[in-house]
């Protein structure tokens, strides 16, 4: 359970997005695929590397299809995860958020 | 968070870095050469270029850079940290705080001054270095832009990035590593987790990373489980390969991994290849800020570098690291950083608080006059656990004064500099702790003296030596609790007050009669009077036409006393008595004319029922009362304050003896003693309007205001009646307005 779905176009990702969790999440957001989505990250305590490459992943699909993939709102651990790996993710974050 | 409070919070690191920074140097000049000096100060400088980096602070990096390059060569020997070397880094010390100010608040510091410093930290790095030393001092501007090797394809534009500060520049027994690390699917499948790996990485220096996620593919084609990305880091540390390798310990079988030590100059062409989620940096240290992204030419892409380093510091800021729960902890258990009015509030309700604890006691005892009734009791145990946490509140914002101690060294090196003294402030008791909001109040009146002190206490170098003293003035600055209060006193070792030209100004400016026989210590005093300046002329330094009473005022505006005493050729002491919170007090309650007063405890001495035969009338209406066969003027408290129009008979009243800086003994008569209780201060000038002989007010238990008294005025407008009916010499107006 990687998410919790609120509707077809949002995501809200779990507290614990570690390996295990890579899976459930590629197979949500491929089930999302074709729609604008907007990621919830707020909740999330700890994001492993497999589960960034799936969203990232997601993210890259997402712009060759011409959709939206945004981060809505992310937590300060999420945040950081991504800068400790060198991840920018500036770029898919919502405006309201950006820094 | 948001961007404002973590800046707010990185402005608040440097001011702590800052006071690292100069008492640092200043122990260096004291002699002291612990080689964990020189690091604490470098570590200082260099914790604010690197949050001043991220912040996109260009000049402050700058400066900081150049500054960091010279300390970095008292750090590894190659220069002498003489009193010459000091002197220019004291001064850099003064601008780079002045720099974080102008960052922090707008404006600019002046140029000429920057780029002098900057002339001069340069040659102090090139002079003492050897032949190949020069090529080691990094310099600021230079060496950004051409370090990026622009080797992306995807179509992303290489980002000028520099790494000559931080990884080029440490050449100070750190080396620069590079390490490449691509993790394989057993390293995940195994438990291992590349992020915790490369976050242990980062701890074991100044760290910068590049992630490679070309090798990701789309969403569909894609295996959850593989792994795509690798990593470029760039690792400049003290620690040596192995250690570099123990982190990966348990993973190494299990990863692509590759650690080779690089040359400082090689590290400066590191390609840290652009990549659509560029390079963004590790490590709680703000260290890897772009000192030359600053030079190079401005770009979209620039700024959002900035930008992406911002973000970085904006996670890396608060309190301890998200990725280090562990030292998040630990860090968290021993300070935290609080909103000042949050702790204001605290106190502000525990105020209420205690006032309704008294409100409470006193009605209760009003129904209970035998007080053993389990309420009573309860009461009183409620009590003193009120006292009890309003002493624990309070000594939440008790802080040392080191920070304003320090504040003044750079005034006394300043007007040093302007007037041609040498003057050494020597500090003592600096972590005495006082309430925040008497450090923050008595940094301006102290400023003034200490200005006053290098422009007219300390005698010139060669007015010294004809004197037979050391040319190097010295002012003492030293502070510790005495009685419930914070004693600051400042001492210089100068030519003490010109008495004759005190008076003299005094006479001129009809502050006393020509004829007026004023003892010493009373000429001394004359000084704090308004408008009394013995500056022949206005001076930058302290003749602003700001004297000394208004440094008085300020002193007594805190409840604080000040008083001067000096020996002629040997120096002055200025001694103030401040009292350590600003929120409760200590008081007598005491009824004068039907009024309810209350008189700080600390000024009181002790009390007496006057007897007729000890008091002692002299002319037109001047009593006088014998205590232990000496005499001390009897004050009527209701006669001075307007209470009333004739003065009461002393006979029927009782006496507080108080005693106050520089005026002597009084005895003050009030018309009776209602019991001894700590109020809660309420600013008078705050609610309502000055009032002269007052100092602020109270609410007591039974909802009433009471007036809290300034022993000082009153024993100062009594002084100046006395003189002024002796022989008109002080004005009872004067010195009723100079205390209030």
């Amino acid at each position: 359970m990687a998410s919790k779905k609120a509707d077809k176009g949002s995501l809200k990702l779990v507290p614990i997005l570690d390996l295990n969790e890579a899976s459930v999440l590629h197979g949500q957001l491929t089930n999302m695929r074709g729609n604008d989505v907007k990621i919830d990250a707020s909740e999330v305590e700890r994001v492993g590397v497999q589960c960034v490459q799936v969203l990232l992943a997601a993210a890259k699909t997402w712009e060759a299809d011409s959709k939206n993939f945004v981060f809505e709102k992310v937590s300060e651990a999420f945040e950081k995860t991504m800068q400790l790996i060198g991840i920018n993710i500036d770029h898919l974050l919502a405006k309201e958020i950006r820094q | 968070m948001d961007m404002n409070e973590i800046k707010e919070i990185f402005f608040q690191e440097c001011e702590e870095q800052l006071a690292e920074l100069e008492s640092g140097l200043l122990k260096l000049n004291d002699g002291d050469r612990d080689p964990e000096t020189v690091n604490a100060v470098f570590r200082a400088v260099h914790s604010i270029k690197g949050g001043a980096g991220a912040f996109g602070l260009d000049d402050l990096v700058s400066f900081a850079h150049v500054f960091e390059t010279t300390l970095d060569c008292v750090r590894s020997n190659k220069l002498e940290p003489n009193q010459d070397v000091l002197k220019v880094m004291l001064k850099s010390a003064d601008v780079l705080a002045d720099l974080v100010t102008c960052s922090r608040d707008g404006g600019s510091v002046e140029d000429s001054r920057t780029r002098g410093l900057v002339k001069e930290l340069e040659a102090l790095a090139k002079g003492e270095m050897p032949s190949g030393g020069a090529a080691e001092a990094p310099k600021p501007a230079a060496a950004a832009p051409a370090a990026v090797a622009p080797t992306d394809d995807s179509g992303f534009q290489p980002i000028p990035f520099s790494f000559d500060d931080d990884f080029g520049g440490d050449d100070d027994g750190k080396s620069v590593f590079e390490v490449t690390f691509k993790p394989r699917r057993d390293l995940f499948s195994k438990g291992n987790e590349a992020a915790l790996l490369l976050r242990d990485l980062s701890r074991l220096g100044d760290m910068a990373i590049n992630c490679d996620t070309d090798a990701l593919p789309a969403l569909e084609a894609m295996d959850p489980e593989e792994t795509y990305f690798s990593w470029t880091i760039s690792l400049t540390t003290d620690k040596t390969e192995q250690d570099i390798r123990a982190v990966f310990e348990f993973a190494e079988w299990d990863c692509d991994l590759e650690v080779n030590e690089v040359a400082a100059q090689a590290a400066e062409e590191l390609p840290m290849v652009p990549v659509p989620f560029d390079l963004s940096a590790l490590d709680d240290e703000p260290a890897v800020a772009p000192a030359a992204a600053a030079e190079a030419p401005a770009d979209a892409k620039l700024a959002a570098a900035a930008a992406r380093v911002e973000k970085k510091e904006a996670a890396a800021a608060p309190a301890a690291a998200a990725n280090n729960a562990a030292a998040a902890a630990n860090a968290a258990g021993q300070t935290i950083r609080v909103d000042l009015d949050r702790v204001d509030r605290l106190i502000n309700l525990v105020g209420e608080l205690v006032i309704n604890q008294a409100m409470l006691s006193q009605s209760v005892v009003e129904n209970d006059a035998s007080g053993t009734s389990a309420v009573n009791m309860g009461l009183e145990e409620l009590q003193q656990l009120t006292r009890e946490i309003q002493d624990s509140v309070m000594a939440i914002r008790a802080q040392p004064v080191k920070p304003v101690f320090q504040r003044m060294s750079r005034i006394v090196r300043e007007v040093a500099d302007m007037v041609g003294k040498s003057i050494r402030l020597v500090t003592e008791g600096e972590n005495t702790e006082v309430d925040k909001t008497v450090i923050d109040k008595i940094a301006e009146p102290l400023t003034h003296m200490i200005r006053n002190a290098v422009d007219h206490g300390i005698e010139s170098p060669e007015k010294r030596e004809a004197a037979g003293k050391d040319p190097e003035g010295t002012i003492k600055l030293s502070a510790k609790h005495r009685s419930g209060r914070i004693l600051i006193e400042l001492i210089d070792d100068g030519g003490g007050i010109n008495r004759e030209r005190v008076r003299q100004k005094a006479i001129d400016n009809d502050l006393i009669s020509p004829d007026a026989n004023l003892s010493d210590e009373e000429i001394d005093n004359l000084i704090f009077a308004p408008g009394f300046s013995t500056a022949d002329k206005i001076s930058d330094i302290s003749g602003r036409g700001v004297g000394m009473d208004v440094v008085k005022r300020s002193i007594q505006a805190l409840g604080g006393r000040i008083s001067i005493s000096s020996r002629p050729g040997l120096g002055s002491t200025f001694t103030m008595s401040l009292p350590l919170t600003l929120a409760v007090l200590d008081g007598m309650v005491v009824t004068v004319a039907g009024q309810t007063l209350v008189v700080p405890l600390t000024a009181i001495v002790e009390t007496l029922q006057p007897e007729a035969s000890a008091i002692h009338s002299f002319g037109a209406n001047q009593r006088l009362i014998s205590i232990r066969n000496s005499f001390c003027p009897l004050v009527d408290v209701g006669r001075i304050l307007n209470f009333r129009s004739t003065q009461a008979n002393p006979v029927e009243g009782v006496a507080l003896l108080v005693e106050s800086e520089g005026g002597g003994q009084r005895a003050l008569m009030v018309d009776a003693i209602q019991g001894q209780r700590q109020v809660v201060i309420k600013s008078l000038e705050a609610n309502y309007t000055h009032v002269p002989g007052i100092a602020a007010a109270t609410i007591l238990g039974d909802g009433r205001v009471a007036l809290i008294l300034d022993v000082d005025a009153v024993v100062g407008a009594s002084r100046g009646q006395s003189m002024k009916q002796d022989g008109g010499a002080l004005k009872a107006d004067v010195s009723l307005a100079a205390a209030g």
